[in-house]
């Protein structure tokens, strides 16, 4: 390693520590290093301009957040919070499991985990602990595990981050999430159902037979919607940045025309909103691209490549250091500055260990997605606390078991890759593990 | 004073607004003219990365705040109170000296730029990078001026994260 890299390494960790914000930090550090290491001062912004302005597939980021906020905004997970009522709501604990299944339903259509702790977070937590029903603290915790399905299942903008580094397919990595996400909510059901008997949670009145038809056919354009963009993605029809823009209009046909929930005041706050979210993630991507430049042009992936095959460590040993060092990370870090800054610096080492990349990342995303449920920092406990008011200590104290259960579900994708694997596989995707 | 800043910053929201919109509609521009009228336009694409960089970039100059950006703040949070002055000055005057000291190789980049232009709408491309331009400047004059209001004993801002009651 290079004294300027170290240096600019240092400006980075200093830079943050400090709470300045990520993006100007990076962008700060490369200016470290470019200034000690006597190169051209102009690069950074050269780096980041030209990375940018010439990547078609981060315009499917902006897209899929302004779906998601038209979603919002929309009704849409009002709907669908009444239809997954009807079905599953009438077990015991049936609240825990419909919050479940909401988020599935909802992770079809938005590609952010944050976004649906948002969308219904409110709402279910407020039936959930409405007459004391279910302990706040509870109904936060399984609201937080559940939205940590949203960005597994696709779409997924974390899987867009990805594939940026990676240069592995998104269709496939959209794929190779459907499987993992259906067992993180298989898995968190069964913690649910667990501690419904054991503490007792009630059973709610059930929706009556006759009216589950009616509260299908309201829900069911919203319902409509993950099936067009899947249709769209592997029918060949578009590619995932088009059907990112399909679903942002779909679901503006659904807010406006449709649902009659959204008028032009409200169009404009959405897209405020979503510039505001599209830029804060956009200009971490940018730091990315010069800080990836960087250590691209100081050759640290093969150093560290080298320095992995010295340890002669077989490719599952080598997963789960890296899980083990990633959910060290989610517990600190944000998961985009996990994906675009330092999984670049393990693919190399995979495709020197012959781990399949689509694996990889899906693997490695989830385990960025748990990170966003676990204390000091997770971003969706956050959220939660801020919509809320729920105590964070509260929701801390609720989220082990279920943090605990979705790292069961990891270790499962580790141990057994057909589990990622199987589903892009039938779609004709090539790559195996070994 | 402040109204005259809100009303900008408001603006500003506009423009960003506007740029989205324009992105937005030119995807679905791009997929009514490829998949519905089976004439595809090929000015559709370079509008929606040109949209993409300035709503980036002009977001950032002129509306992001610390809260709105993605951050490290744990230790900030757990700072008291003088302490957390002094992180929040001297992160805002590295962050102006390292600009400062790349605008003007910066400057150059985007200037020598002009003569290239974009590949379909054959727009200078110093035009369309001047944005990350703006984007330092504003930088460094809102750094220098928080710098100027810590260093007077101005208030600092309250940490993003707060347990609620």
């Amino acid at each position: 390693m290079s004294v300027s890299f170290a240096l600019c390494f240092v400006a980075l960790f200093v830079l943050a520590g400090m709470g300045a914000p990520i993006a100007l930090s990076m962008i700060g550090a490369a200016i470290v290093y470019l200034v000690v290491s006597g190169q051209d001062l102009s690069l950074a912004g050269e780096q980041i301009i030209q990375g940018l302005y010439g990547s078609f597939v981060i315009l499917a980021v902006p897209l899929f957040i302004i779906a998601g906020n038209l979603m919002n905004a929309g009704t849409v997970s009002e709907r669908l919070l009444a239809f997954c009522n009807a079905i599953v709501g009438r077990f015991r604990g049936g609240l825990g499991h419909v919050n479940v299944v909401v988020n599935i339903i909802l992770s079809g259509m938005s590609g952010s985990a944050v976004a649906d702790a948002a969308a219904i977070g409110k709402v279910i937590i407020e039936m959930m602990t409405k007459d004391g029903r279910y302990p706040a603290g509870y109904a936060a915790a399984i609201t937080a595990a559940a939205a940590t399905i949203g960005p597994i299942i696709p779409p997924s903008i974390p899987m867009v981050l990805y594939s940026l580094i990676s240069d592995a397919s998104i269709g496939y990595l959209f794929l190779g999430g459907v499987v993992p996400g259906l067992l993180m909510g298989l898995v968190l059901m069964l913690l649910n159902a667990r501690a419904a008997r054991t503490r007792n949670f009630p059973v709610e009145a059930p929706v009556p037979l006759r009216q589950v038809p009616r509260v299908t056919a309201r829900a069911f354009p919203a319902l409509l919607m993950p099936v067009i963009l899947l249709y769209g993605i592997y029918g060949g029809v578009t590619t995932p940045t088009e059907g990112a823009a399909l679903a942002a209009g779909y679901a503006l046909l659904l807010a406006g025309p449709i649902y009659r929930a959204l008028g032009w005041r409200g169009l404009y706050n959405v897209l405020s909103s979503s510039a505001r979210q599209t830029a804060s993630i956009g200009i971490v991507i940018g730091g990315a691209l010069i800080f990836n430049y960087i250590v691209a042009a100081e050759n640290i992936p093969a150093h560290m490549a080298a320095y992995l095959e010295g340890l002669h460590l077989n490719p599952l040993a080598f997963l789960i250091v890296v899980n083990l060092i990633l959910l060290f990370l989610g517990c600190l870090l944000d998961a985009s500055t996990i994906i675009l800054v330092v999984l670049p610096l393990f693919i190399p080492s995979c495709r020197a260990l012959g781990i399949d990349l689509v694996y990889f990342g899906v693997v490695a995303v989830v385990n960025c997605m748990i990170g966003l449920i676990t204390p000091p920092y997770g971003v969706v406990l956050f959220v939660i606390n801020g919509i809320t008011g729920i105590p964070l200590s509260t929701i801390i104290r609720e989220i082990w078991p279920f943090i605990g259960m979705l790292i069961v579900a990891l270790i499962l994708m580790i141990l057994f890759p057909e589990i990622v694997l199987w589903l892009p596989q039938q779609f004709g995707y090539k790559g195996t593990v070994g | 004073m402040h109204r005259i800043l809100a009303w900008l910053r408001a603006r500003a929201d506009n423009v960003a607004v506007g740029l989205l919109t324009v992105m937005f509609i030119s995807f679905i521009v791009q997929i009514l003219s490829r998949y519905v009228l089976n004439a595809p336009v090929d000015w559709t694409l370079e509008l929606c990365l040109t949209t993409w960089l300035w709503v980036v970039f002009w977001e950032a100059a002129f509306l992001l705040d610390d809260r709105d950006h993605i951050r490290f703040d744990l230790l900030y949070v757990m700072a008291g109170h003088r302490m957390r002055r002094a992180l929040a000055l001297l992160a805002a005057l590295a962050i102006v000296v390292a600009f400062l000291v790349s605008l003007p190789a910066t400057w150059g980049y985007i200037s020598f730029e002009k003569i290239r232009h974009s590949d379909t709408l054959h727009i200078r491309l110093d035009y369309v990078f001047s944005i990350y331009g703006i984007f330092m400047l504003a930088t460094i004059a809102r750094y220098g001026l928080r710098i100027w209001r810590l260093a007077r004993g101005g208030k600092i801002e309250a940490p993003v994260v707060e347990e609620a009651p």
